[in-house]
């Protein structure tokens, strides 16, 4: 029961934190930043957490017994989602609508959120150890 | 200049495919032993269902960020190099 409160707490945390950084990366990037570099950070950020999200619901009903989706129905799922992905990438770099620095930022936002869930529940369990 | 040119875009090209490539033959290896794992801990203990969802999909999130990289770092070769506008200039003389 335990564990899984602290999956449940990880996943919150994380789907929380995604759209808090991408929200300070873009406020923080339209004030230090040029307007290419700040679109960037929203479109890539905008891309990674919906992806995040999208992946959920699909491993959701994938796993979910009894009654757990076709296996046809997830990959297909899955290379549409990466394709509409890659297809944004490629017309945002192919058209110079935005600046690969800031790509990277907004690309990060999911695995930045993670890294702070981690360092989060890291410094919970030192924290009650300690206790 | 015209060859050195071309040498450059070429291999950008070359870097931009075998990029790609080997990305997502890693990401495939990774995201498929994930789904392995998964798999197989549900079968044992189908209540566990949410908190193997969860998990893996964190590990997936991961793993499929390496290869969005990937990707941008080969679309940025080909269409958004820094040496692109060198090389253009040189193809253009």
């Amino acid at each position: 029961m335990e564990s899984l409160s602290i999956q449940k707490r990880l996943f919150t945390f994380v789907t929380r934190t995604n759209w808090i950084l991408l929200c300070v990366a873009a406020i923080l990037g339209s004030f230090f930043a040029s307007q290419g570099f700040t679109l960037g950070i929203i479109a890539g950020g905008l891309i990674v957490t919906v992806n995040f999200h999208l992946l959920y619901r699909t491993l959701k009903r994938s796993l979910k017994p009894p009654y757990p989706a076709s296996p046809g129905s997830v990959l297909f799922k899955y290379y549409i989602r990466f394709l509409i992905s890659g297809l944004i990438l490629f017309i945002l770099i192919s058209k110079g609508y935005v600046e690969a620095g800031g790509l990277f930022v907004g690309l990060s936002v999911v695995v930045a959120s993670i890294f702070l869930a981690t360092l989060y529940e890291v410094k919970k369990i030192i924290f009650e150890e300690a206790v | 200049m015209e060859a050195e040119a071309l040498k450059i875009l070429l291999g950008c090209v070359i870097a931009a495919g075998f990029g790609i490539g080997i990305a997502a033959f890693g990401c495939g290896i990774g995201q498929g032993m994930a789904v392995k794992g998964a798999v197989e801990g549900l079968a044992r203990n189908p209540e566990a269902s949410g908190k193997l969802t969860v998990t893996m999909l964190i590990g997936l999130a991961m793993i499929e960020s390496l290869c969005i990289y990937a990707l941008v770092i080969s679309l940025i070769l080909i269409y958004a190099s820094p040496m692109a506008a060198t090389v253009t200039k040189l193809l253009g003389q």
